[in-house]
C-alpha cells in the first residue's frame, strides 16, 4: 500500500496512492492511520485523488479513523472521485464526512 | 458485449483474487452509465469478499465460481461456492438502507454495510443452497 505523508501546519495531509480502497488494503490502512493518530496527529487531511473505487471495507475503514479522532481533531477528505462520492451517497456517509474540491479548501476549513 | 454472452471465472478465494475477477467483471460492463458502473463494481466486490471472509473464511486452495450472463437487457451474475454459507434469511432479511445518526460519530457503522450497498444495487438478488452448493444470483438492468 503506497501513501505519502505532507505535514502542513497542525495538520498531516495524507495522500492515498492506491486506485481502489478495499478488502485488501482497508485494515493496512485503517492501520497506518491510526497509528499516525496515536503518534498524535489530530488534523488529517486525506487525499482521495488517486482513489477510482472504495467498497464497505474501505469506507469501514475511514469510518473506524473519524472514529477514532472522535472530539479531539478532526478528518477532512478532498478530491474525492465520482466513484468514490457514488458509495459515500449510496450509503449516506456523505452526511458524515466534510468533502472539499481542493487541498487548501481541505486544511483551512 | 452487446449479445448475449456467457462467461464463467473460477475464482481462488482471495481477497487479491476477489479484486481481479470484479475488475474483469466490470471491463464487461459497457452498458451502464458511469456512476452506475462504479456502484456496480462495488457490490460485485462486496459479493465476491462475501465468499472469501465469511463461507470460506479465507481458507487456502478454496474456489469461487462465476458466471457472468451478459443479456440485451440486463446482467446476470451467479456465484457459486461450498463453503459455510448465509444463514437462512439472512440476504432476504437485510436492511436496504443504512440506519444511523450522521451526528453521532461514536455510533457509526464500521461493518456490516456491504449487504446494504448490495441490495440497493442489484435489481434482484436470490441465495440458495443445494447438494452443498451456495448459489447467489444477482441482476442488474442496464441503464444505459
Amino acid at each position: 500500500m503506497l501513501m505519502e505523508d505532507t505535514a502542513e501546519g497542525d495538520c498531516l495531509v495524507v495522500s492515498l496512492m492506491e486506485e481502489r480502497l478495499d478488502a485488501v488494503i482497508a485494515a493496512s490502512f485503517k492501520d497506518a492511520l491510526l497509528e499516525r493518530i496515536n503518534q498524535g496527529q489530530r488534523h488529517i487531511v486525506l487525499d482521495m485523488a488517486h482513489v477510482g473505487f472504495m467498497d464497505s471495507s474501505g469506507l469501514g475503514a475511514v469510518v473506524s479513523i473519524l472514529k477514532h479522532l472522535g472530539t479531539k481533531g478532526w478528518l477532512h477528505l478532498y478530491g474525492v472521485t465520482p466513484g468514490v462520492m457514488a458509495v459515500l451517497k449510496l450509503t449516506r456517509m456523505d452526511r458524515v464526512f466534510k468533502t472539499f474540491d481542493s487541498r487548501q479548501a481541505a486544511l483551512v476549513s | 458485449m452487446h449479445s448475449q454472452a456467457h462467461l464463467r471465472l473460477m475464482m481462488p478465494a482471495t481477497l487479491q483474487d476477489a479484486r481481479a475477477a470484479t475488475e474483469s467483471i466490470v471491463k464487461l460492463c459497457d452498458r451502464f452509465k458511469t456512476e452506475d458502473r462504479a456502484l456496480y463494481g462495488t457490490a460485485v466486490m462486496e459479493l465476491l469478499v462475501n465468499v472469501v471472509k465469511h463461507s470460506y473464511a479465507c481458507a487456502p486452495g478454496a474456489v469461487v465460481t462465476i458466471h457472468v450472463i451478459s443479456g440485451p437487457h440486463s446482467i446476470q451474475l451467479i456465484i457459486e461456492d461450498t463453503g459455510k454459507g448465509m444463514l437462512p434469511g439472512r440476504l432476504a432479511n437485510a436492511p436496504h438502507e443504512l440506519s444511523f445518526d450522521a451526528t453521532d460519530v461514536a455510533g457509526l457503522p464500521e461493518a456490516g454495510m456491504g449487504i446494504a450497498i448490495v441490495k440497493s444495487v442489484m435489481d434482484t438478488l436470490q441465495y440458495e443452497t443445494e447438494c452443498g452448493i451456495n448459489r447467489l444470483t444477482a441482476t442488474k438492468r442496464w441503464t444505459r
